[in-house]
């Protein structure tokens, strides 16, 4: 799978339909252990955030470090980065997108995973 | 259940650094609360000590048997307590359980962390790993971003506002001016200059924020029949309710991530257990890593109606001479957050209020106190509901 093709997974629990994520051993609805995997959604809406002038070691771009926590249209909430230039004018209801990319190093190795980054963007770049 | 009473108390002043090592800081708190409870030439059923974080600041595991031999009180049982940042509450806790079972009669509890061995960087990414791993840790969630998050969130909801947000860091730093065991005692502050202090994640500053501290604290605790047997004179404090429950780990699976739950569940469990309501609460101490959470645990605990414990503080309810004062120590942020000391630092604070040791900072005829002591960001949190009896 190509990196633009990476989807953001949930786990619906197969008793109780709870999508949980991060995934657990357990549902933490029902305690059930069957999950079906399912894409949480390819829009999103911003939810809280904050720019963070400290980022922990690791953390390879230039501060402040932009995280925060979105809600997919089946109620599912995530937290993450989010790849913004000029947040300014950002909105609570911003709707972002997810994507893949290098979050930081952590003991000299680079973690990944989904960050967020504006919705419009993709469409005014898909325009040009 | 046996009856369980705090005997003697004492904490090392809250600084960085503190001179020493974590043995020395762990040992000053405990032969101070061994000589307040006059047991100097006793020896104790076990000891129980409370640290976040031991082996990666201060490069010392097994870190309770070295208290034991250090403090002379070989054979006595102990092993180390480690619940985040409520370590020191959570290690009360299981010396209350101890006594109450009538397998001990007479226990030390001491808490202590050295942090400032590390950078400042260092020292957040440490806190840090207490976040879930996979969904907060590893995208570089810090705890002051998680303060943020759920700060912005708050404001939008209930219309707080930045001046309520920082009368809470003032009344805290003025509290802390009459504390000489406190951090931060020589600093006060004023609103505009919370308002005007460094962002460290916004809409937090640093005003709005604890410190990196050193520190001990340390408690004796007995059976009530132990206490009247050693015949101390001061006013017998006795462990009235306890309380503690969990929640998601990760802030945003919460039911609502603006409120703390597991500070709801584990207050009820302590009032319950008390017989008591929060309007009996004559002063408290709460974790107040960052300014928000004092505002939202006074609203969860019941002391104030959900969306108003920022006007609380604005209209000085929550000061010394308010209706209920809250961290009358100055709290996390001036008397500091020596991670594992921090639970017993605000049991002791509330036995001097209790006996009226406070000094200038003494709430007036204080009978009934309440502690919160949380064990990570709202997931964790640990009620411990103190009571003179008299
Ligand atoms: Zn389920």
């Amino acid at each position: 799978m190509s990196e633009e093709e990476k989807k953001m997974i949930g786990f619906k629990c197969k008793k109780c339909s709870r999508i949980n994520y991060p995934k657990r051993a357990r549902c933490l609805s029902c305690k059930g252990m069957e999950f079906e995997e399912v894409e949480l959604g390819k829009e999103c809406e911003l939810v809280t955030y904050t720019q963070v002038y400290n980022p922990p070691a690791g953390y390879k771009g230039d501060p402040p470090l932009m995280l925060g926590i979105v809600k997919f249209p089946n109620g599912v909430l995530a937290m993450g980065q989010l790849a913004i230039d000029h947040p300014k004018d950002l909105k609570l209801s911003a709707k972002l997108r997810p994507i893949w990319g290098m979050l930081r190093e952590i003991g000299g190795k680079e973690v990944f995973g989904f960050k967020f980054e504006l919705a419009k963007k993709e469409q005014t770049s898909k325009l040009k | 259940m046996r009856e369980v009473t705090i005997m003697g108390c004492g904490m090392t002043k809250f600084a960085r650094p503190l001179p020493g090592s974590l043995m020395d800081i762990a040992s000053e708190a405990s032969l101070k609360a061994i000589e307040d409870a006059g047991a100097g030439d006793r020896d104790f059923d076990a000891v129980y000590f409370a640290s976040m974080a031991c082996g990666e600041f201060a490069h010392q595991t097994a870190a309770a048997t070295a208290l034991v031999d250090e403090l002379a009180l070989i054979p006595a049982p102990t092993h180390r307590i480690e619940n985040g940042p409520a370590s020191g509450a959570s290690a009360i806790r299981d010396a209350f359980f101890g006594i109450a079972s009538g397998m001990y009669d007479l226990v030390l509890v001491t808490g202590a962390e050295k942090m400032s061995t590390v950078s400042g960087a260092v020292a957040t990414d440490l806190i840090s790993t207490m976040l879930h791993h996979e969904a907060e840790y590893l995208h570089g969630a810090t705890l002051p971003s998680f303060a943020a998050m759920l700060t912005r969130l708050y404001m939008k909801r209930y219309g707080l506002t930045e001046n309520q947000l920082a009368a809470v860091a003032v009344k805290n730093h003025e509290n802390g001016s009459k504390n000489p065991y406190a951090q931060l005692s020589h600093k006060k502050c004023t609103i505009e200059g919370v308002k005007d202090s460094i962002m460290i994640a916004d809409p937090i500053r640093m005003y709005h924020c604890c410190p990196v501290s050193d520190g001990g604290a340390s408690l004796v605790i007995c059976s009530a029949e132990k206490a009247r047997e050693l015949g101390i004179k001061k006013p017998l404090i006795k462990i009235a309710g306890l309380g503690q429950a969990t929640d998601a780990h990760t802030l945003q699976e919460r039911e609502d991530p603006a409120v703390l739950k597991s500070v709801q569940l584990a207050s009820q469990q302590a009032f319950k257990m008390a017989g008591l309501e929060p309007k009996d609460i004559d002063v408290a101490e709460v974790h107040d890593a960052f300014e928000i959470l004092e505002i939202v645990e006074s609203e969860d605990a019941g002391f104030f109606p959900k969306g108003e414990g920022g006007k609380a503080a604005e209209e000085g309810k929550t000061a010394l001479d308010g209706e209920l004062p809250i961290n009358p120590s100055g709290g996390l942020k001036s008397r500091g957050h020596a991670l594992g000391a921090t639970g017993l630092a605000q049991a002791v604070e509330l036995v001097w209020q209790l006996r009226g040791e406070a000094g200038e900072r003494q709430v007036k005829d204080a009978k009934n106190a309440y502690a919160l002591n949380f064990g990570g960001f709202g997931d964790n949190s640990v009620v411990t509901v103190l009571r003179r009896t008299d």
